[in-house]
C-alpha cells in the first residue's frame, strides 16, 4: 500500500467512524459540548444535557450522585453570585430520572452557610427536587494527596470524593485575579484548609485541584453573568443576562467557552493553557465539536 | 390531731416545679432560636427582659426615657402587687437554676439546711438595689452587672453554650471513631443548622463566675435570690400589701419548725408573726412540708401589715453615699476622651455615651451574630463598657446582609434596623499595612480582601504598584488600595486577610456612622467629586 492508499484508507475510516456508529445508534455521535440559549433556565439545562445523549450517558442506575453548585455568597440569584438555582434543580431532577439513588448539593460557602444556602435559593430549589443539601461537615474533612504540581496534598470534603459521579456546575462571573471564575476556580468551594493561601499561585492551584476532582460532567451556568465586581457583585447592574449553558464531559473545553461571554479568548485565562498540557482537555475551540442551540 | 401532709400544697409545689421547668425550657428555646433561622428578621426572642422592672426601672433612669417594649414589666409589677413574688418562685429562670442547684447540694448533703440563719445579710439586695439605682440616676449602666437575666443570658451564651457546643463536639467525634458515621452527619448538620458561637473572649472567666454562682448554694439555699438579686429586691418592695400570706394554724402546729428550716428564701413562716411577706417567693416549701398541714396560704382580701428585712436607715444613707463616690470611680477612663480604634460598635449602635447609658451587657447581640464576630469587652470602651459588645475582626466580621443583633437588642442600645438599612451603615474604616501585605512585600498576587469585600463598587481596588524585591530587582503586581468613603468596616477583609497573625489589612473604628467625632474627615471638607 503506497502512501497516496493509505491516506485514502485513513480518511475513508474516519469518515466511517464520524457517520456509521450515528446509523447504528445516537450515543456515540454526540458533540463535545452543548451551548444551549433560552428564556428559562431549566429548560436550556435539559436540552444541553439532551443535546449530550441525555443524562443517563453519565448517571447509572442506582449511583450516588453529587453535585457542586456555587453557593459561595450571601446573595440573590438575580446578583448572579451563585449558580442558578434553576439550573440546579434541573440537574438533581435529570439525575433522579436517569435513575440516581441519591443526589445531593453542597458547596463550602464563604458567607455564613445557611444565609448562602437560604438566600441563593438553591437549598429550596434542590431540596423541592428531593436532593439532600447538607452544609459541609468539619468532621469529614480529610487531608488528601492530590499529587498535584503545586499542591502535594489539602484538605478535601471527602463526599466529594466518595461518591459515584461528581456534576460541577459552577457560575459564569469576572475575579480579579483569575480573570474569570468558571468551573476550574468551583473547586476552591469542595475544599477545606486556607483556602485564601491558594491565591498566591492561582493558576497551578485550580489546575491541581481540576485535575484531582475530575468531575463527571460540568454544567456552567451563565444565564445570568457577573461582569463586574466579581466574585460577588451586589447590584444587578454588575450582572449580564447571557441566558446560556454550556455543558460537557471536557472542564478545560466548558471554560474556554465561558470566556466568551465575557469577550475573552481562552488564552487570557493562563490556567487553561495549563490545563491542556496536563491533558485535562482541549482548549482550542475549533477542535472540537459544539453543538449551539437556542431554544 | 391528724398527722398529715397538705395534698393541696404538694400538689402545688409540683405545679411550681413544673412552671419553673417550663420557663427555663422557653428561655432555653428563646436562647436557642437566637440565630439565623433563614429568615432575614426574627421575632421576639429577647422577651424575657422586657419582663424585668429592674431593666425597666435602671435603663430608664439610665437612658432618661420610657421604653414601650418595657410594658410587659408592669405585669410583672402588677403580679407582685397582688400575689407577692410569685415571679421569682414561678418564672424567673435563673431563680429555677437557683434551686436546681440547691436541690442537687442538699441531696448530696452538702448543703445543710440547719446551719445558723444570716438574717441581717437579707438586706444586702436591698443595699445593691440602692447602688444600681444610683449609678443609674448618673447615667452609669451598673444594672447589666447584676440583673438576674442579664446574669443568666451572658454566662449562657458566652460561657455555659459554647461549653455544651464543645462536649457535643467531642462526641460527634466519638461517632466518627467508632464509625457510626451516619449518626456523626446527622448530629454534625443538627448542631451545624444551630449555629452555636464557640468562641468568646473571657469565656472562660464569665463561665467561671456562673459556677460560682451555682456553688453559693452550697452555702445557702437560693444563695442568688436571697442576699444578691436586685430584681427581687425591687419585688420586695412592691410585695407587702400582697393578699395571700402565709398563716399557721396554732392548733395542728407541733412546733417543729421544719417551714423555716426547709424556705428556701428564708422567709421565716414560722413564727406565724416572723414572716416576712418581702423574702417569700410563693414556692409554697412550707405549706408541703408541714407534717400536720398547719401551714396554708389562705387569700385575704385585706392586706395586714407584716415584718419586712431590717433596712437600717445609716446603712441606706451609707450605700448611697457610696455609690455616688462610685460613680466618677468608674469614669476614670481615657475611653471617653477618644475614641478607642478596636472599639468597633456592632451596626445601629447608639453613639458611645447613650450606648452605655442603655446596654444591659446580656449578650444577645453576641448569641444572635452569625460569624462570632461580637465579643464582651475587655477595657476597649472603660470600666462601665466591660462585657458590651465589640466586633473583633481576628474572630468573624460583620454580615453583610444581616441585621439580627439590631433585633434582639432587648434596650435598644443597638437600633433596631432593616437589613437595607444595615447595609449602609459604617461601623469602622479598614486599612492596608502596607509593611505586612503579600503583593507589597513580595510582589505577588493575592486579591482576597478585595475578592471578599462585600459593596458594589468595592471599596478595596486593586492598583498596580511597584515592589522592590531583596534581590533588587521589582515587581509590578496590583496590591489592595481602600476607598475610605466606600468601605463600611465590616471587617471581612481582615477576617480572612491570608497574613493569619497579625493581619496585613485591619478595621479600626474611625468613620463610624453613629459618632460625630470620630471622623477621618469632616462631611464640609470632603471633596464632592462625582464618583460612577
Amino acid at each position: 500500500m503506497d502512501r497516496r492508499d493509505f491516506i485514502k484508507d485513513l480518511a475513508l475510516a474516519s469518515l466511517a467512524a464520524r457517520f456509521v456508529p450515528s446509523l447504528l445508534g445516537q450515543a456515540q455521535n454526540v458533540p463535545d459540548l452543548a451551548v444551549i440559549q433560552g428564556e428559562s433556565p431549566a429548560l436550556i439545562t435539559r436540552e444541553a444535557m439532551a443535546a449530550l445523549g441525555g443524562m443517563k450517558r453519565f448517571v447509572a442506575k442506582g449511583d450516588k450522585v453529587m453535585i457542586k453548585p456555587n453557593i459561595g455568597w450571601d446573595r440573590t440569584p438575580e446578583l448572579a453570585a451563585c449558580t442558578n438555582p434553576e439550573v440546579v434543580k434541573t440537574l438533581v431532577e435529570l439525575c433522579f430520572e436517569a435513575g440516581a439513588k441519591e443526589v445531593s448539593v453542597m458547596d463550602n460557602s464563604v458567607n455564613q452557610a445557611q444565609r448562602c444556602y437560604a438566600r441563593s435559593g438553591i437549598a429550596d430549589a434542590a431540596k423541592a427536587a428531593g436532593a439532600r443539601v447538607p452544609f459541609v461537615n468539619p468532621y469529614r474533612l480529610k487531608k488528601m494527596p492530590l499529587r498535584g504540581e503545586w499542591l502535594r496534598d489539602w484538605d478535601v470534603f471527602t463526599e466529594f470524593v466518595e461518591t459515584d459521579k461528581l456534576i460541577n456546575v459552577p457560575i459564569a462571573k469576572h475575579h480579579n485575579l483569575s480573570r474569570l471564575t468558571l468551573g476550574f476556580k468551583n473547586w476552591l468551594g469542595a475544599i477545606g484548609g486556607p483556602r485564601n493561601q491558594l491565591h498566591q499561585k492561582i493558576n497551578e492551584g485550580v489546575v491541581d485541584l481540576a485535575a484531582f476532582f475530575k468531575p463527571t460532567l460540568t454544567v456552567l451556568d451563565a444565564y445570568r453573568i457577573l461582569a463586574r465586581n466579581g466574585p460577588q457583585g451586589g447590584r444587578t447592574s454588575d450582572v449580564k443576562l447571557q441566558k446560556s449553558v454550556v455543558a460537557g464531559v471536557d472542564a478545560v473545553a466548558v471554560d474556554a467557552v465561558g470566556a466568551s461571554f465575557f469577550d475573552l479568548k481562552p488564552d487570557d485565562l493562563p490556567y487553561l493553557a495549563l490545563a491542556q498540557k496536563r491533558g485535562l482537555g482541549q482548549m482550542n475551540l475549533e477542535k472540537l465539536t459544539i453543538e449551539k442551540r437556542t431554544v | 390531731m391528724k398527722k398529715e401532709r397538705s395534698k393541696k400544697y404538694r400538689l402545688l409545689q409540683i405545679l411550681r416545679i413544673l412552671s419553673q421547668a417550663a420557663f427555663f425550657g422557653l428561655f432555653l428555646y428563646l436562647l436557642f432560636d437566637t440565630h439565623f433561622t433563614g429568615q432575614d428578621y426574627i421575632g421576639r426572642v429577647e422577651v424575657f427582659f422586657h419582663f424585668d422592672p429592674l431593666l425597666a426601672l435602671a435603663t430608664s433612669l439610665a437612658a432618661k426615657a420610657v421604653f414601650a417594649s418595657f410594658v410587659l414589666a408592669a405585669i410583672t409589677v402588677v403580679i407582685t402587687f397582688i400575689a407577692g413574688r410569685f415571679v421569682c418562685g414561678w418564672a424567673c429562670p435563673l431563680g429555677a437554676v437557683q434551686q436546681f442547684f440547691s436541690f442537687i447540694f442538699k441531696r448530696a448533703k452538702l448543703l445543710n439546711p440547719k446551719r445558723v440563719e444570716w438574717r441581717s445579710r437579707l438586706a444586702w439586695k436591698y443595699y445593691i438595689l440602692i447602688f444600681v439605682l444610683i449609678g443609674s440616676v448618673f447615667s452609669l449602666d451598673l444594672v447589666g452587672f447584676l440583673d438576674p437575666l442579664s446574669f443568666l443570658y451572658r454566662s449562657f451564651i458566652t460561657g455555659i453554650i459554647p461549653w455544651f457546643a464543645r462536649i457535643s463536639e467531642a462526641f460527634i467525634g466519638l461517632l466518627y471513631s467508632f464509625k457510626v458515621s451516619s449518626a456523626g452527619d446527622a448530629l454534625a448538620q443538627f448542631f451545624g443548622a444551630l449555629s452555636l458561637n464557640q468562641t468568646f473572649r473571657q469565656g472562660f472567666l464569665l463561665g467561671l463566675l456562673f459556677l460560682g454562682v451555682a456553688l453559693l448554694n452550697i452555702s445557702k439555699e437560693r444563695f442568688w435570690c436571697r442576699y444578691l438579686c436586685p430584681a427581687g429586691a425591687l419585688l420586695g418592695l412592691f410585695s407587702r400589701w400582697n393578699i395571700g400570706k402565709v398563716r399557721i394554724d396554732e392548733g395542728k402546729c407541733i412546733k417543729c419548725n421544719l417551714c423555716t428550716l426547709h424556705c428556701q428564701t428564708q422567709a421565716n413562716p414560722y413564727p406565724n408573726e416572723d414572716w416576712r411577706s418581702s423574702e417569700c417567693v410563693y414556692c409554697y416549701t412550707c405549706a408541703a412540708i408541714c407534717p400536720t398541714s398547719a401551714v396554708s396560704f389562705p387569700v385575704k382580701a385585706k392586706p395586714e401589715k407584716i415584718e419586712s428585712v431590717d433596712l437600717s436607715r445609716r446603712k441606706l444613707i451609707l450605700t448611697s453615699l457610696v455609690s455616688l463616690v462610685a460613680v466618677p470611680f468608674f469614669r476614670i477612663t481615657p475611653a471617653g476622651k477618644r475614641a478607642s480604634a478596636k472599639l468597633i460598635r456592632p451596626p445601629g449602635a447608639l453613639p458611645e455615651p447613650q450606648f452605655l447609658q442603655k446596654c444591659v451587657k446580656c449578650g444577645e447581640c453576641m448569641k444572635a451574630c452569625p460569624t462570632n464576630a461580637l465579643q464582651p469587652a475587655l477595657g476597649e470602651a472603660g470600666p462601665e463598657g466591660i462585657w458590651t459588645p465589640v466586633l473583633v475582626p481576628r474572630v468573624g466580621y460583620c454580615e453583610y446582609y444581616c441585621s439580627l443583633c439590631t433585633q434582639v437588642c432587648p434596650t435598644g442600645a443597638i437600633k433596631e434596623l432593616t437589613v437595607e438599612e444595615k447595609t449602609k451603615v459604617k461601623i469602622g474604616t479598614a486599612w492596608v499595612n502596607k509593611s505586612r501585605c503579600i503583593p507589597y512585600v513580595l510582589g505577588s498576587p493575592c486579591i482576597v480582601c478585595e475578592e471578599h469585600c462585600p459593596t458594589s463598587p468595592k471599596a478595596i481596588k486593586l492598583v498596580k504598584t511597584s515592589v522592590l524585591l531583596p534581590d533588587g530587582t521589582v515587581e509590578t503586581p496590583v496590591a489592595p488600595v481602600i476607598d475610605l468613603d466606600l468601605c463600611i468596616g465590616c471587617g471581612i477583609c481582615e477576617t480572612k486577610c491570608p497574613v493569619v497573625d497579625d493581619p496585613a489589612i485591619y478595621c479600626t473604628s474611625v468613620g463610624e456612622s453613629r459618632s460625630e467625632k470620630n471622623r477621618l474627615l469632616l462631611e464640609i471638607i470632603k471633596p464632592t467629586l462625582p464618583r460612577q
